[in-house]
């Protein structure tokens, strides 16, 4: 009975103590660096939903002593388990997924995606369409696709290599276009370009594939890769070009290749450098766009007939390193004149539109409006979908 | 159950004693940074921070916040209430510099309803900072929105 007891005693005794020890540690701690200590919120506050929440969350993440152990709990983990945490999923071969996304791609979705009582996609989007034909603008829409809607067979193994396009996404689009709203679908464009493309994986099975080929997603990271990116940049100038919105123009550009190393955005944030460590940076062959006739790296116009409205897809290689090597740069390159752009991180759905409706100096000699998110912000859109009306 | 008992009194007696160890000093929250930075200068008492603070490793945003405004040190704020858009408020002031936004800083380490805090701002954001606004005052308020570049704790 004695030895029986000894485990369950032995384990009350360390849940008590962690119980005992941790809160008033942490109080502590903050009266010493002369904080109120956060608990007192509790009382402090009136206790809304959100206060509450606010304050679960504050007290998680700012607790010292969760602080210190985390990492080596979280490292434990992944070494053991290959759990990357609860913002990231680890492929195969070293890719790793942004599980949100991942979550988006596999749970059932209703439709019209609501975000909350934020509106719903396609009355902002038609919305805003309506808006800008009020001023004589075009809108082009272009969701860029989840690395796991592209790549699901790095995933997880059973998963077809065709992309297992999420059917709300499918029913997004279709709807879009059926209301008349011009999309650029690069789910199809991705899926086109993989036929007869060997997986990622076997890229270092010898030549079984033949020649290896660039993917269109980095493996570390959320975000396309050059390659992709610039198939993206090619169908949307093919699209304005065909179309007659926008006529080529005349600024001359080149290209400069520039090969850049890094750690992706989802292995960072796993926010343990023991993890990271267990990588090397990601090798990336970018090619940033010079002016030809300046030599200079590529810059916005603000007095383009063509706005770019986006998320973090526009930014990487743009704003980030090599800078002038992004989505926005080869639009133009293609183009052949400079763009405007508003880059809005994570803020594609509602956010980059708020922005716009503050600054409405950003529309003045608008011909087009491209206007890209990323799929998953379909459901999980920052600010869900809200109708912004332009001033 | 001893165990318990010896480190929790252990711990009480160690709060009273930290508790006694700093008396309370009144602090303008005035320093270097916050005095020269920006355009204006207050010293405001937060009212209300909207919805949820978002906290993500993946994005980061400013989230914009009411404050009813005390003193004007520098400048000039036309209105009682202003709106102050701060950049990743879940984390502590003096850890929030990066390389998009490099100048910003402060000593507060957490953000709470009733606290007074001392702040260099710019005005309007968007002329400052090029990114995700939260702002659950949209289509409500027309007022600008003030962009926090140092904001430090003050207390009585």
């Amino acid at each position: 009975m004695t030895a029986r007891c000894g485990p369950r005693v032995c384990l009350i005794v360390v849940f008590l103590v962690l119980i005992g020890v941790v809160a008033p540690s942490q109080i502590v701690l903050e009266l010493r660096e002369g904080e109120t200590p956060g608990i007192t919120d509790l009382v402090r506050q009136t206790p809304t939903r959100a206060n509450l929440k606010r304050l679960e969350s504050d007290l998680e993440t700012k607790c010292r002593l969760a602080q210190a152990v985390r990492p080596w709990v979280q490292y434990a983990r992944f070494v053991l388990l290959q759990d990357a945490g609860d913002k990231a999923l680890l492929g195969h071969c070293g890719w790793f997924f942004y599980r949100p996304a991942v979550q988006y791609l596999v749970a059932p979705c209703p439709l019209p995606p609501t975000v909350g009582t934020q509106g719903d996609i396609f009355t902002a989007i038609v919305s805003f369409r309506d808006e800008l034909a009020k001023r004589g603008i075009k809108l082009l829409v272009m969701p860029a696709p989840n690395k796991s809607s592209v790549y699901p067979e790095m995933l997880a193994a059973r998963a077809e290599t065709a992309a297992p396009v999420n059917p709300t996404t499918r029913a997004v689009l279709a709807t879009l276009k059926q209301a008349g709203v011009e999309v650029v679908d690069l789910f199809e464009v991705y899926g086109q370009g993989r036929v007869g493309l060997a997986p990622p994986q076997s890229l270092s099975d010898g030549n079984r594939w033949g020649k290896p080929h660039p993917t269109y997603y980095l493996a570390q990271d959320s975000h396309w890769s050059p390659e992709g990116m610039r198939l993206a940049a090619n169908v949307v100038a093919r699209r304005l070009l065909d179309s007659g919105w926008v006529q080529k123009g005349s600024v001359r550009y080149d290209t400069k290749p520039v090969t850049i190393h890094r750690h992706g955005d989802v292995l960072r944030m796993i926010r343990v450098p023991q993890v990271e460590r267990l990588y090397e940076p990601e090798q990336i062959d970018c090619a940033q766009v010079v002016n030809t006739d300046t030599g200079k790296p590529y810059v916005d116009d603000p007095d383009s007939p063509v706005l770019v409205l986006g998320d973090s897809f526009l930014r990487i290689f743009e704003r980030d390193e090599p800078g002038s090597g992004g989505f926005i740069a080869h639009l133009a390159h293609n183009l052949g004149f400079g763009l405007t752009s508003v880059v809005n991180d994570g803020g594609a759905s509602t956010l980059v539109r708020q922005q716009l409706a503050r600054k409405p100096a950003l529309l003045a000699g608008k011909k087009v409006v491209v206007w890209e998110f990323v799929e998953r912000d379909i459901r999980f859109g920052t600010e869900g979908w809200q109708v912004i009306p332009l001033p | 159950m001893k165990v318990v008992l010896v480190m929790t009194l252990s711990l009480a007696l160690l709060l009273s004693a930290s508790c006694a160890k700093k008396p309370q000093t009144a602090d303008t929250g005035a320093d270097a940074k916050v005095t020269t930075l920006g355009s204006i200068e207050v010293t405001a008492q937060l009212e209300e921070i909207p919805g949820e603070v978002r906290n993500d490793p993946l994005y980061d945003y400013a989230h914009v916040m009411k404050y009813k405004v005390l003193q004007v040190q520098r400048g000039k704020v036309d209105k009682d209430t202003i709106y102050v858009g701060h950049y990743n408020p879940a984390k502590p002031r003096d850890a929030i510099a990066d390389a998009r936004v490099p100048q910003i800083g402060g000593n507060v380490k957490q953000f709470r309803v009733g606290d007074v805090h001392r702040m260099a701002l710019e005005v309007p954001i968007d002329d400052y900072y090029m990114g995700g606004i939260i702002n659950k005052y949209f289509g409500q308020v027309n007022d600008p929105i003030y962009w926090a570049i140092w904001t430090n704790k003050v207390s009585k």
